[in-house]
């Protein structure tokens, strides 16, 4: 190391070829690296201590099916909002956006006594609405996003508490309620709904020309706007999709339950903020993404239950979400900013085999 | 002779109290790079502006190699390159390219993806480079990324019957960086493209250019061909005619104890400066982009990280830590007024008492506003901001000048041992420059230390009693007595290697 330390421009130009004709030895090790997919390694970390700990209660099979179940619509939640957030926009309304999503559903087909298919056409239509009003919000009258979706937040909680009284709403329909529960290949509907969103909002936000669009508006708006990007039309994409999808799990939310909660809603916030987060840190280098939130989505979820199980207070879910979230907002700003980048340099450059390094080093 | 792809002839443009072009005319042919070479306010970046479509000429005609006016997007065949590249960080060189692309209605379907890739790649490796495509943008080098702009603003091209326009492209470039950049700039010529390349590197330029036309006070002093210009000959028409010496402040105040020193400063551009500034001194600090210039200010004040030693009246300030900085004595007036020299939503009686509240306290421990406001208003007239009693308000409302005078009177009330100034004149009219620089006088004259970095030369000489020109991070010269003018300052900045060189005036008064 000492050498290396000694041979610094040496070095940085053995990185730069090590970047551009990079070793499959390398490449694997920098892909499985600690840095690059924590939530993994804490993953199996986890596994690891409550199975030492507690194995009669967490390694029992319906512990793991039951932790997808539940967490499909935190998951959806969670997918939501990283298209605003990939845009640079904070959604603080995205649990209430779920809460008012499932309220709406259930008000449609118990209050109006609407169809099932009419109510879900609403329902996203409703969705929709809320993300292009916060949008028009945000890009037109310009409030900052953190007000503009704080302020839509407390709009739709007043929604919520006027059309159902503040009471739930019962008798859902057979029909609706057994999407809730029904299941194929042992796998509930609810978590294929999940699997479905991810690939589609993976496929839009990596795979296309406005998902591109989406990054570079979030990642730099004077530069994206300069290279004749219509950002604005980015951010109303974004919150729309955003909508529908918080719509689309409020509706899973209410088949789950077979009812309709006024306080269910908020409770989505943290956790949604948490994964995204944390997702943001793995496998892209601090870019919002779709599988880094899956991972995160059920890390902390299986945190929580292995806490639970192990006899925690009932307080452990606030607490352990609350410190997950703010442990990964540090691990994300670490990887932004650029000097952090160093650090990923220096870190590639000690990964390397030295024997390369020393080739590569005339001193 | 190539086919000729841009021209302008005639150009003028004034601003309110200026002329900043005067009748200046340029020409762009097929498989040329043409430098564009001037010092500060010689016209050079209103030209720049002109053909990007940002101002509109006040006479003359342009006529692009697209056939578009200026500023027409793509139909001008015009391409800026900026010196921060437009590039989004996160993204990456792939992304970058295909950003600009119009995808209309296939918006939603997918990238072909392996050849958006092998196309980025085939762009890069036209300049001859190979780097990865695939990591984000920031984890390349400034010549790599310098790259991925070029080959993203040539990405669009139909036709080599374009122009790139270049502003310093090398600034933050290391010299075996630059060499790649050029290597790529000639691959674009030789396709039948044209070039503007701006910049101060003169060996660059000379390196580089087939043609370079100066500027000097708006006025096109020279147009010359390969062959018929080197360093030399570019120094003298930049810096203009010898002047006769001017000594503006003869009375040297040797007298005053050493107030300010440095003992190998070090931070991003500067690398070990040692500099000593005596009570009532004030020393200029200039040099090019990337010399260390724009950042002494900051690393002496704290607000970047730097290492080595600041000794304030012979003892050591904290490094890294404004507040000391502040509490040993030391104010600072940054480059950027409205963002940190300032809060621009606050009045400017707020404004000038922000740094020491203390005394303002009364009895009960909270502000006495109307002590702030009897404090605020005398030291606004004394450094006189006009309209007189405009303490209440905002600060954004003020002109440039009264916005600087306030921020040096917000100094001044803090008795200070050292002031640090950065570009102190900055976008402030000429009659508040003045008065502005007398201010900076008396602060010295009460027995402060005066650091000012300036990229002005007229400003320093005028002002200081000392000027360092720094190249590099390291201190190139310094002038002082009848060594101290405007041509001596300049054509080192310039040509920061010539120290030896006779035609100046004295020899190297500083190693």
């Amino acid at each position: 190391m000492a050498e290396i330390d000694s041979n610094v421009q040496p070095a940085v130009e053995a990185f730069e070829e090590a970047v551009s004709g990079e070793s499959m030895g390398h490449k694997l090790r920098r892909t499985l690296g600690f840095r690059n997919i924590s939530a993994i390694w804490i993953l199996i970390g986890i596994v690891v201590v409550f199975s030492a700990i507690i194995p009669q209660k967490f390694l029992q099979a319906g512990v793991w099916r039951s932790l997808l179940d539940a967490n499909a619509v935190t998951g959806m939640t969670a997918l939501a909002l990283i298209i605003p957030l990939a845009a640079g926009v904070f959604n603080l309304a995205i649990g209430i956006q779920v809460g008012a999503g499932s309220i709406f559903i259930g008000w449609l087909l118990v209050n109006m006594g609407m169809s099932v298919p009419v109510s879900l056409v609403l329902a996203g239509v409703f969705g929709v609405l809320i993300g292009l009003v916060t949008a028009w919000l945000i890009v037109r009258i310009r409030i900052d996003s953190f007000i503009a979706t704080l302020g839509v937040s407390s709009l739709l909680a007043a929604f919520i508490t006027a059309i159902s009284s503040g009471r739930q709403i019962l008798g859902l329909p057979e029909s609706f309620a057994k999407f809730g529960i029904a299941s194929i290949a042992g796998i509930t509907f609810p978590v294929i709904a999940l699997i479905v969103v991810a690939f589609i909002v993976w496929y839009l936000l990596e795979r296309t020309p406005s998902g591109r669009r989406v990054y570079a508006t979030g990642g730099n708006i004077e530069a994206a706007r300069l290279s004749g990007i219509n950002t604005s039309a980015v951010i109303y994409g974004s919150l729309a999709a955003c909508g529908l999808l918080t719509a689309l799990g409020g509706v899973v939310l209410s088949a789950k339950l077979a009812n309709a909660d006024p306080t269910v809603g908020p409770g989505y916030l943290v956790p949604a903020f948490t994964a995204a987060f944390l997702g943001s840190t793995q496998f892209k280098q601090g870019r919002f993404n779709v599988w880094g939130t899956m991972v995160s989505v059920f890390v902390l979820a299986l945190g929580v239950k292995g806490l639970q199980l192990w006899g925690a207070p009932p307080w452990i879910s606030d607490a352990f979400n609350g410190f997950s979230l703010l442990v990964a907002v540090g691990l994300a700003k670490f990887q932004r900013n650029s000097e952090s980048f160093k650090a990923i340099r220096r870190t590639l450059r000690m990964d390397k085999p030295p024997a390369a390094a020393v080739e590569s080093s005339p001193g | 002779m190539g086919k000729v792809l841009l021209e302008a002839s005639g150009i003028s443009k004034a601003f309110p109290g200026v002329k900043a072009l005067d009748e200046v005319s340029l020409q762009v042919e097929s498989g040329q790079i043409v430098a564009l070479v001037g010092h500060n306010g010689s016209g050079k970046s209103t030209l720049v502006k002109i053909l990007a479509g940002v101002y509109q000429a006040d006479a003359g005609v342009i006529t692009t190699p697209g056939g578009g006016e200026p500023g027409a997007g793509k139909h001008d065949g015009l391409h800026f390159i900026h010196q921060d590249l437009g590039l989004i960080p996160m993204l990456t060189a792939v992304e970058n390219i295909d950003l600009s692309r119009q995808h209309g209605r296939r918006s939603l379907l997918p990238f072909k993806s392996r050849r958006e890739q092998a196309r980025a790649r085939e762009l890069v490796a036209q300049f001859g480079a190979h780097f990865n495509v695939n990591i984000p943008v920031v984890a390349l080098s400034p010549a790599e990324r310098t790259i991925v702009a070029i080959a993203r603003a040539l990405d669009g091209w139909t036709s080599h019957d374009n122009v790139l326009v270049l502003d310093e492209p090398t600034a933050a470039l290391q010299e075996e960086e630059v060499r790649k950049l050029f290597a790529a700039v000639r691959r674009v010529v030789a396709a039948g493209a044209g070039v503007i390349v701006i910049s101060h590197r003169l060996d660059e330029v000379v390196e580089l250019a087939d043609r370079v036309v100066v500027l000097r006070d708006g006025r096109l002093v020279a147009d010359q061909t390969r062959g018929n210009f080197d360093k030399k000959t570019l120094v003298q028409l930049i810096a203009g005619v010898e002047e006769s010496p001017e000594v503006a402040l003869a009375a040297h105040n040797s007298g005053g104890d050493v107030m300010l020193s440095l003992r190998g400063l070090s931070c991003a551009e500067i690398k070990g400066l040692d500099l000593e500034v005596r009570a009532g001194e004030i020393v200029g600090v200039t040099g090019l982009l990337g010399s260390g210039m724009e950042q002494i200010g900051g690393a002496v004040f704290g607000s970047i990280p730097s290492t080595g030693e600041v000794l304030v009246g012979g003892v050591p300030v904290k490094r890294g830590a404004p507040k000391a900085a502040v509490s040993a004595g030391v104010g600072f007036v940054p480059s950027d007024r409205r963002r940190f020299g300032s809060v621009i939503t606050m009045n400017a009686r707020e404004n000038l008492t922000l740094p020491q509240l203390r005394p303002l306290r009364n009895a009960l421990g909270s502000i006495s506003i109307s002590r702030e406001r009897d404090e605020s208003t005398e030291w606004m007239n004394r450094v006189d901001v006009k309209p007189r009693g405009s303490g209440e308000r905002t600060f954004s409302l003020f002109s440039g000048g009264n916005q600087q005078k306030v921020i040096i009177a917000k100094w001044m009330r803090n008795r200070p041992r050292v002031l640090v100034l950065e570009e102190p004149t900055q976008g402030v009219d000429v009659g508040a420059q003045s008065s502005i620089h007398a201010l900076i006088a008396r602060v010295a004259s009460e027995g402060a230390a005066v650091l000012v970095s300036s990229s002005d030369t007229k400003e320093l000489v005028s002002l200081c009693h000392r000027v360092v020109v720094l190249h590099d991070g390291v201190i190139a010269r310094t002038f002082e007595g009848v060594d101290l003018t405007e041509s001596n300052v300049l054509k080192t900045t310039l040509d920061p290697m010539a120290l030896a060189d006779s035609s100046m005036n004295g020899g190297p008064s500083n190693g």
